[in-house]
């Protein structure tokens, strides 16, 4: 990474009227290895290197972005960031500050044992087309069978006008199998580690390796098919005992994205929507049960939503957001923590690529663990639910009202485990669900990645995590496909 | 002219390959230049220009494929490319199915796709046009407490070649204005939008995006509970548009068809919607906005049947190059996404247009006796897609119509219905179409929408 681009790129933009600037440099490869029916659909590589400049001029943003690195280049994009800025000015009714930080220097890599791009590909794809015909030969009513890989690395160097500069080497990786059976019609997916394409750290090889899929292929096909003959969701309000890798999704919609302050601020009001958890809220309001305590943790080891520095150069810090269920925090920005007069960013801004600019995006959203065992929650329940592995979502635009279904679910009668479930669907309101906690497990807490979240204009994809376990919510209304 | 430098680079980029000793290349250059003014609280907060181009690219040996995308148009770049994915395809497993890349066919370019002042608008014309959505949604209401939207402007071009002979090309512009406007009165907000797409700059109307969506805002404000249930609807054509985009991407891909997880498979040639439903992909027709005479491996797109009188077939179905191999005799629709997409290998509708009946809302909304006007989906997706069981919210404006005539806002409601129910009695089609990105649908009336779930807002 050039730190003679970034400093002509910081300059330029000084002398065309900037207050502040930051501009960000940045290489991403991925590498996407997908294994169906027996054939390789997709082997996969992509490169993107580029560079964008953020500026403030009369009290406004502007940003350009780039993929010629060239000097030429850098010089222009930064006058053009300062012309968009005064443009913007233009529309303005409050000049943007942002709160004070410390300009630092420093490095951050994750820490990996095995660089999965050195890993040969072939070796890979033999991982998964074994794993792959584990699977399909379960049961030929198995239509469509699959097993991913997936690696990510970015390099990025950020540098600032206050004099930080951030050198960072972020990896992650991981993979999955999804079996997909058919009959008559009827559909049933079933995947592990989780649904859409697996699980993913930041981590090395090692990471994949763990997940074992051949070890599991032969199980997840097996689910599949019994889920057509599964008994369908029944409809009423009962105790729902979710599994880690649904509630990880719970927690992105319901706590992850209204904890956000840019949407809590009306930011995102045009596109994504603003949040029920407004201003006037923060540390008063009951959000849920005192079994639930969630953090915005960028420090976890292993979390997708790991890394050194945010892209504004603020430290990786764990931050409250929910205490014995009463709403604390938000994450942040400099600029939004400015606004709402925070004493510093909880150092969320996040871009997908140097391209684009950094928003308040999650970490790791991580439910802190209970007091119970994952098994002793079951034992515990007299009538209920179970149900894992997400299938579907969908919330609302103030992120109360939300819908979910998993791939498979148990009914739970005195304690046991009983007839598997087929279609199994939930619904509530956000606040009245995590009010009904009254459960958390520990011993079943783990990391969950997801790499897909989206959100602003142009839309961005960012990789997050979410640490949880197996958890009981009562009362809730399930089954909603007649 | 930018599509024959990229067209050149395309052409020595499959050059390249075929030197590094594959049996077959593809190429496809492009470059996007976009830029994006967003606005909230009545301000310009966020502001973005960027200028991206790369190639992707395909290569072959035997039956062995290696893909390979890289963001850069410089020739030492792509060089190094086209040896990576060489040495792919030679270290992967042969993938069956592949038959080959297309072969040439003839195409002609649609006039009229590209807008030089929209290509060329600048920061300062952005921000004029935004202030003017703004200061008209304060004007119409002093309720009116904040303005959000966006307004976009971008140049697409692509070339494609491959070592069988295709040569192709695309470009175009476009450009869109969304406005959601926030109003408040006595404690409760009310909130409405309204967008607008056009491949001109000159099209793009900030007076009516920011006097529509102040009017549905105030008019949201106090919005009453209403039971959830069975109603009949009158869907702007925004609402139909999410539905439709949503049937296109499970339900006409051959990705999906070929798994089995598409709803054509079990309702061929069936009276699957409304006889009055008739829905084609139309490339050609100057009214869709993303109109590519092409596709991303260089085959020529036409106009094909989706719905023809309420029925689908095994003709309603997309194909790539790929998809079609796999089918005896089929050939590729040209529905193989451009290049700027990256690798999404699904090929999927992407110029949605619903024919026009012969409704106004206005009428709609008269002949509706208990029913719901909704404005906008939101966070809409397939619960069981073989089945087309959707869920969404409304939001922006939803309001109670009883005895024809709208008579209150109601908080946001939740569906949960399968479209092969919500689509099949389809009493009003509108007389006007409106562009909602992908799609071009005018308005309706669905005899009824199962609504689960109410928000409280």
């Amino acid at each position: 990474m050039s730190l003679d681009l970034g400093k002509l790129g910081l300059d330029e933009a000084v002398k065309a009227g900037a207050s502040y600037a930051d501009v960000r440099i940045g290489e991403i490869l991925n590498e996407i290895l997908t294994v169906k029916n027996g054939i390789p659909e997709e082997v996969n590589f992509s490169q993107t290197k580029g560079f964008g400049i953020r500026v403030m001029a009369n009290g406004s943003w502007g940003f350009a972005g780039s993929v010629d690195l060239t000097r030429k280049e850098v010089a222009e994009i930064a006058q053009k960031a300062v012309a968009i800025a005064k443009a913007s000015a233009k529309v303005k009714k409050k000049a943007v500050s942002l709160r004070e930080a410390a300009a630092r220097k420093d490095k951050y890599s994750t820490k990996m044992k095995k660089d999965p791009f050195k890993v040969p590909l072939e070796e890979k794809m033999d991982i998964l087309m074994e794993t792959e015909r584990t699977l399909a030969k379960q049961s030929s009513l198995i239509k469509v069978s699959y097993a991913f890989f997936r690696a990510m690395q970015e390099k990025k160097l950020f540098m600032s006008t206050e004099g930080a500069e951030i050198h960072q080497n972020i990896n992650w990786g991981g993979g999955g199998v999804l079996a997909v059976a058919i009959r008559n019609g009827e559909v049933q997916r079933r995947s592990y580690p989780s649904s859409f394409r697996g699980n993913f750290a930041t981590s090395g090889y090692e990471f994949f390796e763990s997940l074992d899929l051949l070890g599991h292929a032969r199980r997840v096909g097996e689910e599949a098919v019994q889920l057509l003959e599964a008994k369908k969701c029944p409809s009423t309000k009962t105790n729902l005992i979710i599994t880690g890798d649904q509630l990880a999704l719970q927690i992105h919609e319901s706590c992850g994205h209204p904890t956000e302050l840019d949407r809590a601020l009306g930011m995102e009001a045009d596109y994504a929507g603003t949040s029920f958890l407004s201003p006037d809220k923060l540390g008063k309001y009951r959000y849920g049960s005192e079994h639930v305590t969630i953090v915005a943790d960028a420090t976890v080891p292993g979390g997708l939503g790991t890394f050194g520095y945010d892209d504004e150069a603020t430290p990786a810090r764990k931050v409250p957001l929910v205490e014995d269920g009463r709403f604390v925090g938000y994450q942040s920005s400099r600029e939004t923590a400015w606004l709402l007069g925070l004493k510093e960013s909880s150092g969320g801004m996040r871009a997908d690529s140097p391209l684009a600019i950094p928003l308040i995006r999650m970490t790791n959203i991580n439910l802190l663990p209970g007091k119970w065992k994952a098994k002793e929650i079951i034992e515990d329940t007299q009538d209920g639910v179970l149900m894992e592995t997400n299938r579907s979502w969908s919330i609302d635009d103030r992120r109360l009202n939300f819908q979910f279904g998993t791939e498979i679910g148990w009914e739970i009668k005195k304690g046991c485990k009983n007839a598997m479930i087929r279609n199994p669907t939930y619904t509530g309101i956000t606040p009245e669900f995590w009010g009904s906690c009254d459960a958390v497990s520990k011993d079943d807490w783990k990391m969950w990645g997801t790499p897909n979240c989206g959100k602003g204009v142009p839309g961005q994809v960012m990789y997050v995590g979410h640490g949880c376990g197996t958890a009981r919510f009562g009362n809730v209304r399930v089954g909603l496909i007649k | 002219m930018v599509t024959k430098r990229l067209l050149e680079i395309a052409e020595k980029g499959v050059e390249l390959s075929i030197e590094g000793g594959v049996d077959q290349a593809q190429v496809a250059a492009f470059l996007v230049d976009s830029a994006l003014t967003r606005f909230a609280n009545s301000q310009i907060h966020q502001n973005v220009a960027t200028k991206r181009g790369g190639v992707t690219m395909k290569v072959v040996v035997g039956k062995r494929i290696g893909a390979l995308m890289v963001n850069s148009l410089d020739e030492r770049q792509i060089q190094e490319a086209a040896g990576k994915a060489v040495k792919i395809a030679k270290v992967s497993p042969p993938n069956k199915d592949f038959k080959s890349l297309p072969k040439p066919a003839r195409w002609k370019p649609i006039r009229g796709t590209f807008d030089r002042n929209t290509a060329q608008c600048d920061p300062d014309s952005r921000a004029e046009i935004v202030k003017e959505a703004i200061d008209t949604a304060h004007v119409k209401s002093r309720l009116v407490e904040a303005v959000a939207g966006s307004l976009s402007t971008g140049a697409y071009a692509f070339s494609v070649a491959n070592s069988l002979g295709v040569s192709a090309w695309a470009q175009i512009t476009e450009t869109s204005l969304t406005t959601t406007v926030i109003s408040k009165s006595k404690g409760s907000q009310g909130f409405g939008s309204s967008e607008q797409h056009s491949r001109r700059i000159r099209d793009i109307d900030p007076r009516r995006t920011g006097d529509q969506a102040a009017e549905k805002s105030v008019s949201s404000i106090n919005p009453k509970k209403i039971p959830t249930g069975d109603y009949e609807v009158v869907l702007s054509p925004r609402a139909v548009a999410s539905l439709l985009m949503f049937l296109g991407y499970i339900g006409f891909s051959a990705a999906s068809y070929q798994d089995g997880q598409s709803f054509v498979k079990y309702n061929l040639n069936k009276q699957a919607f409304d006889p009055s439903l008739d829905v084609t992909d139309d490339p050609t027709d100057p009214k869709t906005l993303y109109a590519f005479p092409v596709d991303g491996e260089g085959v020529p797109k036409w106009r094909m049947h989706l719905i023809k009188t309420g029925k689908v077939s095994t003709r309603s179905i997309c194909h790539n190059s790929f998809t079609a191999g796999k089918e005896k005799r089929k050939k590729s629709t040209g529905h193989a996404l451009p290049p700027m997409y990256g690798f999404y290998s699904r090929p999927m509708p992407f110029n949605i247009v619903v024919a026009p009946g012969d409704a106004s809302v206005d009428e709609m909304i008269s002949e509706t006796k208990h029913g719901i006007f909704v404005t906008r989906f939101h966070y809409t997706n397939p619960v069981e897609p073989a089945k087309v069981i959707l869920t969404g919210l409304t939001r922006d404006g939803t309001f109670l119509i009883e005895n024809g005539e709208i008579t209150k806002p109601t908080m946001n409601l939740r569906y949960t219905d399968s479209m092969l129910s919500a689509l099949k009695t389809i009493p009003l089609i509108g007389k006007s179409l409106e562009i909602v990105e992908e799609v071009t649908t005018p308005a309706m009336r669905l005899q009824k929408l199962r609504f689960t779930g109410i928000t409280q807002f």
